[in-house]
């Protein structure tokens, strides 16, 4: 049982997820710049590339957004805004520590329903601006959704199953011992394939892939682009700061204080989803999706199973 | 509000706003679980929704204008009159006051009230009746296995489906 | 506003860049990108979020309306310029970043674009769903896309029923600019006509760069970024003309990290099949012929020619004017250059394929517009 944070700590969770996310988009766009152009010729070079990020967002808040023939804007817009807002709806449940700005009895399902928000906000984006392209962008979010979200699920199931609780604080002081990851490993990964896949970043990319011209953002410009594609860095540190309490442990560690593990541990795991944007390349979902539904799937539920069996022994 | 939009979108997620508020109401009625499912299911729902009726009908942001209203004044009418009554009902009813206590769990409550012993039962037949759902989608494409190589499994497909991502 | 216009200095410091190339144009565009990489420029990939529009290539007559409509669905402030030759890319780039921060805040309001002209009539799709059509023009300006080439599509969703090439892509309804000659093709024509001296090295190496740079492109579209990035890194190397000695050992590691790469085997393994049969009937020569197979395995054969061409870079030997000139793409026949062919196999390769790849059956066979002009001019001296 997580303990209720004071209520300033509401008001800071927008500015921090976003501070938060503009540092792991820092750190991306150096990995990009060094791929693109090679490596950075002095430190001046590398503080320039790390600021693209936060140069970008200047440059947002200044343009004029577009607006294309019998566009739905208002949908667009809101499509656009329901993505970071999601994002800090879902933050609300995560532990710093063993703190959280509230910690309902559902936490894990709230958690998975934020989520949806923002996938139906998406589709909404790619929809709005009557333009074929960012609605093909629309349709690969869907089918992108369909094809990581049940192995999600399931993987979120586990770790609830493991604490025998919905609550995240529960899950949290269940791996007091040990951690989740341990006797979880298979659903830890998929958790993390979805968290990309969720955030629509990285392997995940598709439904902005650059054979669509930036799909879903292909008409965005000025503050619709910063809300959706900063919205996606949001979700993006918050479904990998999630897989903190679900499987690795929370705050629980030694001789450092609790909101240092939880810290650690979130950067760990954003460090090791950043560098692997590098590797993987973007995925087809025509190509996915039958891995994902014949392997995934049963894994998942074997994990499931395995977990409840061993809960039942206990 | 449903009504009142021309297009499938906006009509479509006007709905999932009348949906989340039901999901809001039964989180007011103290049920945690069943709001936030009602939330998280209707959500994704509404979305796939949208994306069959853009199959259906593509036109991005309804650039073909649709009417789903008909007979307006009958319709406006009608709702007006059930709308106060409801609320004069809501009002005017002399509600019973609370006897005994909040249970620690209500979603747990509620399963029981509703389903008593029956819960696996109804479990499995859940199961079972999104296994038809699959099945009959299997039986109904046109591009089955039967329709690729023949009525016994042997022949050479006549046109190979699109390749999946597991190698056959 | 003081604080404002400093924020817009900042931001315009490093504006984001909108790249389109022209028939002609590969040279320039070449140099633009080594620019914008020299000076860590991000690139944009759509006018929506571009700062800089950059055409590279002399615009004619034929391009001014749809550059017009691209320019205006930059939204302001912004700026565009146009890099006629690979020399200028420098001094004119920087000309535009100075104009774009003093740039005053004039409110323009942002144009629209042409949206569907017309609604869509139904038709049944693969399964026998009565699905509406959707008409849409692929083209000229897309990232990683051919210069010059217009697709006119018919879509379900996102699956291709129909596609045909635009008349604008016929032989000898391209026009470049007087005095230019096909970049890729260049070395390998003067070779033919004896006009210049060309050595075996010049024509190997701009050979094996136009490899690198096909293979980067479908890189790019496969959504392997840095792989696509490598290729292109040796593309530059190639081209500004580093010893064979030097950048074989390198060339050696990028064409072999490329064809072991089991996801990129996964991601294009079955896309867009040409069978030599089919090829050959179609008159298609070159890799595409050789490759005997899908995307996959024409990606390979550009690999193993990069390899190939890569140890002799600097032959000095003069070339052999046997059986006629062949560029990076096939046998330069002036009558039906091997672009055409590779222009007269796509619409069949790309009828029934989803959206993502068609985009990766366009690049893998990656026709070049240049070849298709109507008066091959006398090539000349390469600018720049």
């Amino acid at each position: 049982m997580a303990e209720a944070a004071p209520l300033w700590a509401a008001v800071v969770l927008p500015f921090a997820l976003a501070a938060a996310a503009c540092c792991a988009a820092s750190v991306d766009a150096l990995l990009a710049a060094s791929a693109r152009c090679g490596p950075a010729r002095g430190a001046r070079d590398a503080v320039s590339r790390a600021a693209t990020p936060l140069r970008a967002t200047v440059r947002l808040f200044a343009r004029r957004p577009r607006r294309t023939t019998a566009a739905d804007t208002a949908l667009t817009r809101l499509g656009a805004a329901v993505v970071p807002v999601a994002a800090v709806l879902a933050c609300a449940v995560l532990p710093w520590g063993f703190t959280s700005v509230t910690d309902p009895t559902v936490g894990v399902v709230w958690f998975n329903a934020m989520e949806a928000l923002a996938w139906a906000g998406v589709w909404l984006v790619g929809w709005g601006p009557n333009s074929t392209l960012s609605m093909i962008g629309g349709y690969r979010f869907l089918a992108q959704g369909l094809a990581y979200e049940l192995p999600h699920m399931f993987a979120l199931t586990t770790a609830a199953l493991g604490a025998e609780s919905l609550r995240v604080g529960d899950v949290v002081a269940a791996q007091s011992g040990l951690w989740f990851v341990v006797w979880m490993p298979v659903a830890f990964v998929v958790y993390l394939l979805s968290a990309l896949g969720m955030s629509f970043w990285g392997p995940f990319g598709h439904p902005l892939g650059r054979d669509i011209a930036s799909g879903v953002a292909v008409e965005l410009g000025g503050v619709d682009r910063l809300l959706l594609l900063g919205g996606r860095w949001m979700l993006l540190v918050t479904t990998a700061g999630f897989s903190v309490p679900l499987f690795l442990g929370g705050g629980h560690g030694p001789l450092l204080p609790a909101w240092a593990w939880t810290l650690l541990k979130t950067g760990a795991v954003l460090a090791l989803l950043v560098t692997a944007r590098r590797v993987l390349p973007t995925a087809r979902m025509d190509r996915y999706l039958e891995p994902a539904w014949m392997v995934l799937i049963p894994l998942t539920l074997a994990q499931a199973l395995f977990v409840a069996v061993a809960v039942l022994d206990r | 509000m449903v009504f009142r939009f021309d297009s499938m979108a906006r009509a479509t997620y006007a709905l999932l706003l009348a949906l989340l508020c039901v999901g809001v109401d039964v989180l007011l009625l103290g049920l945690d679980y069943l709001g936030v499912v009602v939330v998280l299911m209707m959500t994704i729902e509404m979305a796939l929704m949208a994306a069959f009726m853009v199959m259906f009908m593509m036109n991005p942001a309804g650039l073909a204008p649709m009417s789903m209203t008909h007979n307006r004044r009958g319709a406006a009418l009608l709702s007006a009159v059930v709308f106060v009554a409801l609320a004069a009902g809501a009002l005017l009813t002399p509600w019973p006051s609370r006897r005994g206590d909040v249970p620690p769990d209500p979603t747990r409550q509620l399963g029981r009230s509703l389903m008593g012993g029956q819960m696996l039962t109804m479990m499995v037949l859940g199961l079972a009746l999104f296994a038809t759902i699959v099945a009959s989608v299997v039986l109904a494409t046109r591009r089955g296995r039967y329709d690729r190589f023949g009525d016994d499994l042997r022949g050479r497909p006549a046109e190979p489906a699109a390749r999946g991502g597991l190698p056959r | 506003m003081g604080v404002r216009s400093a924020l817009l200095r900042y931001a315009a410091r490093r504006p984001t860049v909108l790249a389109v190339a022209l028939p002609g144009g590969t040279a320039s565009r070449l140099a633009v990108e080594a620019e914008l990489c020299r000076r860590g420029l991000p690139a944009a990939d759509t006018p929506a979020d571009a700062d800089l529009l950059v055409v590279c290539g002399v615009p004619t007559h034929r391009d001014l309306p749809w550059l017009d409509r691209l320019g205006a669905a930059v939204p302001s402030p912004a700026s565009r310029v146009v890099v006629p030759a690979a020399g200028r890319a420098a001094d004119l780039l920087d000309t535009a970043t100075s104009l774009l921060g003093t740039a005053p805040l004039a409110y323009r309001p942002a144009p629209s674009d042409d949206g569907e002209p017309e609604t869509a009539r139904r038709g049944d799709d693969r399964d026998g769903l009565r699905l509406d059509r959707l008409r849409l023009t692929l083209g000229p300006a897309l990232p990683d896309w051919p210069a010059g080439l217009v697709l006119r599509l018919t879509l379900q969703g996102d699956l291709v029923q129909t596609a045909e090439t635009d008349t604008r892509c016929a032989v000898g309804r391209v026009v470049l600019p007087a005095g230019r000659a096909p970049f890729w093709d260049e070395p390998a024509l003067n070779a033919a006509s004896g006009g210049s001296f060309v050595t075996r090295g010049q024509v190997a190496r701009r050979c094996c760069a136009a490899h690198l740079d096909s293979a980067a492109r479908l890189l790019a579209v496969t959504g392997c970024d840095t792989l696509a990035a490598r290729c292109r890194r040796s593309r530059d190397t190639v081209l500004a003309g580093a010893p064979s000695a030097r950048i074989v050992g390198e060339l050696r590691a990028t064409t072999r990290r490329v064809a072991r790469s089991r996801t990129v085997r996964r991601a294009l393994a079955g896309v867009g099949p040409l069978p030599r049969r089919r090829a050959r009937a179609a008159g298609v020569t070159g890799p595409a012929l050789v490759a005997d197979g899908d995307s996959h395995d024409r990606l390979l054969v550009w690999m193993a020619e990069v390899e190939r061409f890569g140890a002799d870079l600097d032959d000095p030997r003069a070339p052999e004017t046997g059986g006629g000139a062949s560029g990076p793409r096939g046998v330069l026949d002036p009558a039906r250059p091997p672009s055409a062919a590779l222009l007269g196999v796509l619409p069949g390769l790309l009828a029934g394929v989803d959206f993502a790849a068609a985009r990766i059956i366009v690049a893998s066979l990656d026709p070049d517009l240049d070849e298709l002009t109507s008066s091959p001019d006398r090539p000349e001296t390469p600018h720049g």
